[in-house]
């Protein structure tokens, strides 16, 4: 796990222990060319918080993360961070602020060990080489990448570059981590890693703004939501807020109908259900999984109990699609 | 505990940076040990380039070259400190474009983009290995042609041509970040200046004299840093060159490399300017 070494390296910005906007981003404009990238994105992260960036491809997230980062100039609004815009100091001090994780999996000089990386990206972050070497070292252990520190980076699987990634995000011990699709081709114990670490950050006051496509990693990892699509943002509230948007109404059922063959049963759940919903069989499934779409006002309790009183046991029911892909969709797609 | 951005002083900032150069040094060595067959190729390119010349030579007639204190010398002599000073041409023309173009190729642009520090020190960052080791190159590539062929160099002539090159380098420095300008800007673009630079070490006497360049292109060849700086070299290190000697060549390379410098710079800014407002630094 992340371990603290402010103490012992002293480089991160200065500290407060109260919640406070950190990033404030307001009315953002870019385009290129005719196409607008981004239309008026605002929104805020406070200190201690890991703020979700949702949205599909083209949504615009990583146009934000480069104007934040300040490798993209924008056409409009305004970036504070801790309180001063970034037009106000001068870029090399701005970057001092933050650490960034892109999205490209392409970003570390593969001959060079992870050790030697990351030596030289906290010297050219202004560490002396004393420090860096420390702050390396501990970074690559706080990874899990420790033993395999001396190796070239070359050799390095995929998630291991990611995770040096983090690493390298991490030498400065930021207050501010600007994470760009940190996991998107990540195994689900490296995606997971890479999480517990981002979390432990943000427990220790950091601010994360963390851009992904992915819907099931926000769920109990994100604090706040915001949901961008087409370069507006349709969204900003929390993760269960974003999942009351919609009401769930389709469901996987598993069907137990005994001895009665796969017609019958569908026959069955069909006059059960009425004019509850429609139930149909999914493909090569033998009578046994099928899809319910629930109608108007009606609900998941009371079509499990009629199917129970047809004689058909329902052996497990759950969301066909989860609340947050439901909410998700009915955001974007209504502007499709 | 009032939370503000960090402030860096201009002066602080610049010592910042320049303490950074020592990291930029190890990366480059590193990487490059690990290539390394191609320091041995370019060892024995230098050996089969010191064999060229002296075959070539023996083709050449010491009476068809200019004489350098009133002594006849061989084409091997005439052309070996002019290649000193080419392969720093060719360090100072080529190293920053293809440092930045490895950089786009490899993914790390960004990476450094982000890194706090100013645009100047990843030019000078990245010809921190070339500035040493450029150096030592032409050091051994000169010892090795006296010692195979038993060309004698005037030692004191080292230091005034050492004098000159420092003088000259960011003549040659200034075109480099003029074509990774180029590169960040039209990503291929570096072929210009390119040319610019074998026009220049075509017209510089460094394989020929320029008497025997046509008139209008020996006024040019006069008006070359590149020219300026191989005599006086010759003159350094093949017979004897007094300080005023010195002080005449510096005089006039020093304004074409303040131009050049500052046009590079100038350009560079205007590309990383240009490649944030289009947001084109990684393509490549």
């Amino acid at each position: 796990m992340a371990v603290d070494h402010r103490d012992d390296v002293g480089v991160g910005v200065g500290r407060r222990s109260e919640p406070f906007p950190v990033v404030e981003v307001t009315d953002v404009a870019r385009r290129f060319g005719e196409a607008e990238a981004l239309r008026s994105v605002s929104l805020s992260v406070n200190a201690g918080e890991i703020h979700a960036l949702l949205g599909p491809n083209g949504a615009g997230k990583t146009t934000l993360m480069r104007i934040l980062t300040g490798l993209l100039e924008r056409h409009g609004g305004e970036v504070k961070v801790f309180g001063t815009s970034m037009d106000d100091v001068p870029l090399r001090d701005y970057r001092r602020a933050f650490g960034f994780i892109p999205s490209g999996d392409r970003s570390f000089y593969l001959r060079l060990s992870g050790i030697e990386n990351l030596l030289f990206f906290g010297r050219l972050s202004g560490m002396d080489k004393v420090r860096a070497r420390a702050r390396a070292a501990a970074c690559l252990e706080d990874v899990g990448l420790g033993d395999v520190g001396k190796k070239m980076v070359g050799l390095y699987s995929h998630g291991m570059q990611k995770r040096l990634a983090v690493a390298r995000a991490l030498l400065m011990d930021p207050s501010l981590l600007y994470i760009d699709e940190a996991t998107h081709d990540l195994d689900p114990s490296g995606a997971h890693r890479v999480r517990q670490l981002v979390r432990a950050r943000a427990q220790q006051g950091a601010a994360v703004l963390w851009a992904t496509q992915r819907l099931d990693e926000i769920r109990g990892f994100a604090d706040r939501v915001t949901l961008l699509h087409q370069g507006l943002v349709r969204f900003v509230g929390t993760v269960d807020e974003l999942m009351a948007m919609v009401t769930i109404d389709r469901y996987a059922l598993d069907l137990d109908g005994g001895p009665r063959s796969a017609a019958d049963v569908t026959e069955l759940a069909r006059s059960a259900i009425g004019e509850m919903g429609s139930i149909a069989p999914k493909a090569g499934s033998e009578g046994r999984h099928y899809e319910l779409a629930l109608g108007a006002g009606a609900s998941i309790g009371r079509v499990v109990w009629a199917l129970e009183q047809a004689g058909v046991q329902v052996r497990s029911c759950r969301e066909e699609r989860s609340g947050i892909e439901s909410a998700f969709l009915h955001l974007t797609e209504a502007t499709e | 505990m009032s939370v503000t951005l960090p402030s860096t002083g201009r002066w602080d900032a610049f010592r910042e940076d320049f303490a950074k150069a020592p990291a930029f040094l190890r990366r480059d060595l590193i990487s490059l040990f690990s290539y390394r067959i191609a320091y041995l190729t370019d060892w024995i390119n230098i050996v089969v380039q010191v064999f060229l010349f002296y075959f070539v030579s023996m083709l050449v007639p010491p009476d068809r070259l200019p004489t350098y204190g009133g002594e006849q010398v061989s084409y091997l002599e005439y052309v070996a400190v002019a290649l000193t000073l080419t392969s720093f041409v060719q360090a100072g023309l080529g190293r920053l474009i293809a440092a930045i173009r490895n950089e786009q190729l490899m993914g790390t642009l960004e990476s450094l983009m982000v890194a706090p520090m100013s645009p100047e020190m990843l030019q000078f960052g990245s010809m921190v290995y070339d500035l040493i080791y450029v150096p030592l190159r032409t050091a051994i590539f000169l010892i090795l042609v006296s010692v195979l062929f038993g060309v004698q160099f005037n030692v004191a002539g080292l230091v005034p041509t050492s004098v000159i090159f420092v003088f000259f380098m960011p003549f040659m420095w200034g075109l480099g970040i003029l074509s990774a300008a180029a590169v960040l800007t039209f990503k291929r673009g570096a072929g210009v200046v390119g040319i610019v630079g074998t026009v220049l070490t075509f017209t510089s006497g460094a394989y020929f004299p320029i008497s025997y360049l046509p008139p209008w292109l020996q006024w040019v060849a006069e008006w070359n840093p590149i020219t300026v700086a191989v005599e006086a070299s010759r003159q350094a290190l093949l017979a004897t060159i007094t300080w005023a000697e010195v002080g005449e060549a510096v005089a006039l390379i020093v304004p074409f490399s303040i131009a050049s410098l500052a046009a590079g710079v100038a350009a560079f800014r205007l590309a990383m300017r240009r490649e944030r407002r289009r947001g084109t630094m990684s393509l490549y």
